[in-house]
């Protein structure tokens, strides 16, 4: 997810301290405090299974790209860092078995990619 | 408290208004949403002629760092290219491209008043009015699509019409490599198959508005159309890209299967035909549909960009981020036929 969680509830903590002072004028303090709460919610639905669905994913990813690793630091920001490489590396697999007509690893790639969008999906969204 | 904008600004409109006296500059706000652009509704009063006047204008300022980096000439342009005609667009009064006056380019228009704009409060409207917007929607976005470019083609660049879709996706892909700071899969994988399945070149060359969508206009209760907002991203092209943004499926806003959270793509597609006189061939169409996934795709990384860069930290660069990068990768595996 970015920008990462932790440096937005940052940000918002700073803007709820400006906007609690007096002289804000009421409609900018009223969008900024509706956009907060709208960036809270999204932040409290996805917080739990944060760490969760990155371990999934990146398991996921290995067996297809046959890497042997695993996730020993679970901090979100390593987890993140693992998938990013991970995810990279799918990119270059996935056009390779375009190239080469693989069919059934295609297959493979997009039931991947399509399971880590439901993980990922926040309920408010549009799609 | 006055907003500290409001003296500054006032005397900026004094400089432009010879004719008046005491120009004041008051009730200043900040509208909501405006995440390419800072914008500001306000009062203007003065005294003209020993008569006291007034009148609402709007403010667009640039911000620090926006989610798209557009030239605000552009938008100017565009607008006044459609002044008093069938398309509705509010006046356009001042330009400004220096920073001096406010810090940051800006300019200034008219606030068209007493319409909405949000989604969420026309689709509680009943069927035969969302039916009424659909029409009005997509009938002004065919009349702009049939509209003379030139009026823009003295700002902006006029592409071969077999190199329109060239330009748009070589631009926005290179956006999104510059910005992406996560890999994006599903997004590569689009960016490919589009690369290898061009469409046919345009049928002509049209002024595109770049981002008309629902939430874009301003509506009555009636369901009749009374402006079209933001034209940060007009430019020449394909008049069949704005007809593919208006149907890729972010902008249902979760109404699954409704254009614009509207209307069936196939009504809306029927009524743009008509009003433009063009044809919306079914593959082309596709193509431009998939393309403005990848274009949003674009905007939305680059919104994250903006703020973990430090340059806009404001909650609005965030929301785009995280509410539609996946959504407009979940979107992609629909046109694609793979969700």
């Amino acid at each position: 997810m970015t920008p990462p969680i932790p440096a937005v509830l940052a940000e918002l903590a700073a803007l709820m301290i400006r906007n609690a002072a007096p002289g804000v004028p009421d409609g900018e303090r009223a969008n900024a405090l509706g956009l907060t709460a709208s960036l809270l919610a999204i932040a409290a639905e996805t917080w739990d299974a944060a760490a969760h669905n990155l371990v999934v994913e990146n398991r996921g990813l290995r067996a297809l790209i046959g890497d042997t690793g695993q996730d020993d630091n679970l901090r979100l920001s390593a987890l993140q860092a693992e998938n990013n490489r991970l995810r990279e590396a799918l990119i270059a697999l996935h056009a390779r078995a375009e190239a080469d007509v693989d069919e059934p690893l295609q297959a493979r790639i997009w039931a991947e990619l399509i399971a880590a969008t439901e993980r990922r999906r926040v309920t408010t969204a549009p799609v | 408290m006055a907003h500290s904008l409001e003296p500054r600004l006032a005397a900026y409109i004094a400089t432009r208004m010879p004719g008046a006296s005491e120009v004041v500059v008051s009730s200043l706000e900040r509208i909501s949403g405006g995440a390419s652009r800072e914008t500001y509704r306000f009062l203007l009063l003065w005294t003209e002629g020993a008569k006291p006047r007034q009148r609402r204008l709007i403010l667009r300022r640039d911000p620090p760092a926006s989610l798209i980096d557009t030239e605000r000439r552009v938008e100017f342009e565009a607008y006044r290219a459609f002044r008093n005609t069938a398309v509705p667009v509010p006046e356009m009064l001042w330009l400004e491209e220096g920073h001096d006056a406010l810090d940051h380019p800006f300019f200034i228009a008219e606030e068209i008043t007493g319409f909405q704009a949000g989604p969420a409060a026309l689709f509680a409207a009943a069927d035969v009015v969302l039916r009424h917007v659909a029409e009005r929607k997509w009938t002004i976005l065919g009349t702009i699509a049939r509209a003379d470019p030139a009026p823009l083609a003295a700002i902006v660049p006029a592409p071969a019409l077999d190199q329109c879709w060239h330009r748009e996706l070589d631009h926005w892909a290179a956006l999104i490599d510059r910005d992406a700071d996560q890999p994006l899969p599903i997004t590569q994988a689009a960016i490919r198959w589009l690369r290898a399945n061009p469409p046919p070149p345009a049928q002509r060359l049209s002024i595109v508005h770049g981002d008309y969508r629902t939430g874009n206009f301003l509506y009555d209760a009636a369901g009749d159309i009374h402006g079209i907002l933001d034209w940060e991203m007009a430019h020449l092209g394909d008049p069949l890209e704005d007809l593919g943004w208006s149907l890729q499926p972010v902008w249902t806003f979760g109404r699954q299967g409704l254009a614009g959270g509207l209307c069936p793509p196939a009504s809306a597609i029927a009524i743009w035909e008509r009003a433009s006189g063009l044809k919306a061939d079914p593959s082309a169409l596709h193509w431009w549909t998939l393309f403005n996934c990848i274009k949003g795709q674009g905007i939305w990384v680059g919104s994250a960009a903006a703020f973990n860069s430090g340059g806009n930290r404001a909650p609005i660069m965030i929301y785009p981020a995280w509410w539609l990068i996946n959504a407009q990768e979940r979107a992609m595996l629909q046109v694609m036929g793979r969700l």
